[in-house]
């Protein structure tokens, strides 16, 4: 019932702003992306890990389709408010609608405005849109970068400061507030004390991101495997590297930094983002590169993409060769690091509506599953060290 | 050799007369309604409203901004003040619209109803060929066709 307490503000502030005679400004619109993923293994499947839940379809529908409808709001000159609401494929395999915007807005200048409520929180430079897909050229946007923080909430407080310097657009974002996520399977992941700062600059074709953000982390795995692990180590007596694996302590620190070039024509983007955990999730980096050529109504695009773990959930000795040989798996399970090539295609066969092809061609790193997950018994595959094709096909509109 | 030269040259002479007649009527200006508090409009000013950049007015009001339907004149506005093509302001726009940043500008049926928006008040800043302009509104600021 986290979603109660920013849907309770409003509904109060709302009733509140009713009491004023002004008829509120209101205008709906909605968003939806039908779209599958087929990999080449037979053994494997694509998974979004912490957005999608891992099943054993395949095509598989779960990954990227998505719907939204959207209410913005507004209240005489300075206040606004935003109502948002999405179903999509949850980590626990539900399509259950939930808010995924419920914020007030208060402009306190025509240059600053205060927000408070559930927003998008905004690790990346695309974070706004990881669900709109029809605002990006991609299926979905690199989950080489994008798999670094499977947060979609903040619930709290943000301000917007834009500033026109000459002919470049600068906005401050500073934001603070917590997430929670649950986590496949029947565990959950949360941020706690969130603070963070954004910068991104326009000028022109040109727009370059840059952000920084800390929290407390807390993380509970609860899935089969972990629970075979942790009950093998209570038996040793380890609870120093039990500690290492879930619990309420941790610090996490995420940077980011990208640039968007487009002039009508060709469209370059770019990001690097780098997460880092004392403990429960390891610490890496990311980045990728997309380079794409428009001709009239069709958009061939490329991109390259890499992650790369930077240190495990833990380190540790444990002695015995089979234990060992399981908690390095276990580790595995919990690095998304591979690099991969994509071709892709958009086409955009309608005012508000777009078709999309993408191929990719993705190498697992030799200690990582990378944005895969076994089909069926997880303890009888293995996702490190292989390459893997998948080809994605989606259908967005917006109304 | 003149034989091809001939249907050549009528097009060479024809395409531009065709163009200009489109462009013509493509001649867009920026209006408010008659009794609008809105005195004048910076082409910046009107690049930021129309991006959503900003959405109050140099006085501090609220802008309600109009849209034409999808079509050239539309595609025409957006290009010359925004410097982006259809697509690019189909995408941008709907990123701001769903992150909540910005209201969209209310989309009218056509010139009549942006007409009668402006004057009943019930908009402040709308674009219109200059053909279609009548004694309701007034120019704020003109977009020469390219």
């Amino acid at each position: 019932m986290k979603l109660l307490p920013p849907l309770l503000v409003c509904a109060a502030l709302l009733r509140s702003v009713g009491l004023h005679a002004e008829m509120p400004d209101v205008r709906w619109s909605g968003f939806a992306t039908l779209g599958m993923v087929s990999t080449s293994a037979s053994d494997l499947r694509y998974a979004r890990i912490g957005v999608d839940h891992p099943g054993a379809e395949n095509p598989d529908f779960g990954p990227d389709t998505v719907a939204g409808l959207q209410g913005n709001f507004r209240f005489g000159d300075r206040l606004g408010a935003a109502l948002q609401v999405i179903s999509r494929e949850t980590p626990e395999g539900r399509y259950t609608p939930r808010p995924s915007l419920a914020f007030l807005s208060y402009a306190l200048s025509p240059t600053l405005t205060v927000r408070a409520g559930r927003m998008r929180v905004p690790f990346f430079m695309l974070s706004d849109t990881q669900d709109i897909n029809y605002g990006n050229p991609w299926v979905r946007p690199p989950g080489e970068v994008y798999s670094l923080n499977p947060f979609p909430d903040l619930d709290g407080i943000d301000l917007l400061y834009r500033l026109q310097l000459g002919e470049t657009q600068l906005e401050l974002h500073p934001y603070a507030g917590h997430s929670d996520l649950p986590l496949y399977k029947n565990g959950d992941i949360g941020l706690r004390e969130t603070l963070g700062l954004n910068l991104s600059l326009t000028h022109g074709n040109l727009l370059v991101h840059l952000g920084h953000a800390r929290a407390r982390l807390k993380l509970q795995w609860n899935d089969p495997d972990y629970r075979q692990l942790t009950g093998a180590l209570q038996m040793l007596g380890r609870s120093d590297v039990l500690a290492d694996l879930s619990g309420d302590d941790g610090r996490a620190r995420f940077s980011s930094a990208g640039f968007q070039w487009d002039d009508g024509e060709w469209l370059l983007i770019g990001e690097y983002a780098r997460r880092e955990n004392t403990r429960y999730a390891n610490s890496g980096h990311g980045w990728h590169l997309t380079a794409g050529h428009r001709f009239g109504n069709w958009l061939p695009f490329l991109t390259l993409a890499r992650q790369t773990q930077d240190r495990p959930i833990a380190r540790t000795d444990l002695g015995d060769p089979a234990l060992t040989q399981a908690f390095e798996g276990f580790l595995a399970s919990r690095n998304l690091a591979q690099r991969s090539a994509t071709l892709g295609l958009r086409w955009d066969f309608a005012a508000n509506a777009a078709l999309k092809t993408e191929w990719t061609r993705t190498h697992t790193d030799r200690d990582g599953w990378g944005s895969f997950f076994p089909r069926g018994e997880p303890a009888a595959a293995d996702m490190r060290g292989r390459t893997i094709d998948t080809l994605s096909l989606s259908l967005d509109v917006v109304f | 050799m003149s034989s091809s030269r001939g249907p050549l040259l009528a097009w060479a002479l024809a395409l531009p007369l065709a163009l200009g007649i489109q462009f013509a009527w493509a001649d867009i200006a920026l209006v408010t309604g008659r009794q609008s508090s809105i005195q004048e409009l910076g082409r910046e000013e009107a690049t930021q409203l129309y991006l959503g950049h900003r959405a109050t007015l140099a006085n501090g009001q609220a802008a309600v901004l109009i849209d034409l339907p999808p079509g050239p004149v539309r595609d025409a506005f957006y290009l010359d003040l925004t410097g982006k093509n259809p697509a690019q302001i189909r995408a941008y726009w709907s990123r701001q619209v769903f992150t909540g940043r910005a209201l969209p500008p209310r989309q009218a049926n056509g010139a009549e109803e942006v007409l009668r928006w402006l004057a009943e008040g019930q908009a402040s800043l709308a674009y219109l060929p200059t053909g279609v302009l009548d004694q309701r509104v007034r120019v704020l600021l003109t977009l020469p066709s390219p």
